[in-house]
């Protein structure tokens, strides 16, 4: 009996210990970051998600498994701020590879936007930017739960004829004529960083400086 | 023979017309363009954003009030700013150049949004722009496709 509860108690002091020092060591990383917060919440999981990569193949939670992923959100109708954000990230990798980084994510990025943006659409306008990038697609309302999860946000905008815009939260469907009219969408910017626990790790607020980035992603992947 | 004559001053008009255009600075209207550049995109973009400097050497505000392109659906005015934490692209009515002063379109600022290209831009091809000011001078660019600045 007693031996039982020593076993339980030193137990709870290992793992309490592990957890200790586990966010120690991440209070003291964080004061490093230069371009990023860390965002890890060992209590706030990512949502089941179920999606389809450029390729049509299934993209869900497997797929941040065991591999670190930076995760962007696009949409191809967006002339500025995302091609800027891809380009940006473009530069990041060769950055990555050129300083011999022991890490390179994989980059991965999601359409706010998957009525237009399908996944023949995004293999040609994401892989342009580099050959490995991975556009994924798919179901709405599982995109809208992922942004969610990630502390994203976009809205739709739509203008009539007259120049009058209506905006439209992301979990409203657009009607029939928003569709034909054409929409933009405002949305907040961040580059995410996911470990290989699948979770949600860093994430980088605007503006992206590359080099920057590169060095939070070196120290933050060196020190898991 | 005179269709000939008439012809043949609509080609040496139209040579005038490219030539100045092609410079990036004259001054008859006050207004000079520095820099304009086409922003390479995928092949399939379904938009493009169209980059420069209006400088305006006038006494006088002077307003863009719209760009034209042949080859695509239409152009806007678009200004980006970031709000509220998000990136938003704002359709505007014009764009202001103060007396004196100039506007510089550029990446996440103003910028002038060449929407559903009839066919791809391959990078150091030219587009022709047209840009109509509210003083009545309106301007024929031919800008360059390229990667960045
Ligand atoms: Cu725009």
């Amino acid at each position: 009996m007693f031996k039982k509860i020593f076993i339980v108690v030193v137990m709870v002091v290992i793992v309490l210990s592990l957890y200790v020092n586990f966010n120690h060591n991440y209070k003291g990383l964080s004061k490093q970051l230069k371009a990023s917060f860390m965002l890890y919440n060992p209590d706030k999981e990512l949502s089941y998600f179920s999606l389809v990569d450029h390729n049509n193949n299934k993209f869900d939670n497997k797929n941040f498994k065991d591999k670190w992923t930076l995760l962007s959100f696009i949409y191809t109708h967006c002339p500025d701020v995302c091609p800027t954000g891809l380009m940006d990230m473009s530069i990041l990798k060769s950055i990555l590879i050129k300083r011999g980084a022991s890490i390179v994510p994989n980059i991965v990025t999601i359409t706010f936007d998957p009525i237009r943006d399908t996944p023949e659409v995004l293999k040609t306008y994401v892989t342009y930017f580099d050959k490995s990038f991975l556009g994924v697609s798919g179901n709405q309302s599982q995109i809208n739960q992922l942004v969610q999860d990630f502390g994203a946000y976009y809205e739709r905008v739509v203008y009539a004829k007259n120049g009058k815009s209506t905006v439209f939260k992301n979990d409203k469907p657009l009607p029939e004529w928003a569709l034909v009219a054409g929409y933009l969408i405002n949305h907040t910017a961040w580059i995410y960083l996911v470990g290989p626990n699948g979770q949600i790790f860093a994430g980088f607020p605007l503006p992206h400086n590359p080099l920057e980035m590169a060095d939070d992603i070196e120290l933050l992947t060196e020190n898991y | 023979m005179n269709k000939m004559i008439s012809s043949l001053v609509l080609i040496l008009l139209s040579l005038l017309v490219i030539t100045q255009t092609g410079a990036t600075n004259h001054d008859i209207d006050g207004i000079t363009i520095h820099n304009p550049w086409v922003r390479l995109a995928p092949s399939n973009a379904p938009v493009l954003g169209v980059f420069m400097e209006i400088h305006n050497n006038s006494n006088h505000d002077i307003r863009l009030l719209s760009a034209n392109a042949s080859g695509y659906k239409r152009l806007e005015l678009h200004k980006t700013e970031y709000k509220n934490g998000m990136m938003k692209m704002t359709k505007q009515g014009f764009m202001p150049i103060l007396a004196h002063d100039k506007l510089i379109l550029k990446p996440g600022s103003w910028h002038i949004m060449m929407i559903s290209p009839e066919s791809a831009s391959n990078e150091g091809e030219f587009v022709m722009v047209e840009l109509i000011f509210d003083n009545g001078s309106s301007k024929t660019l031919r800008v360059k496709v390229k990667k960045e600045i």
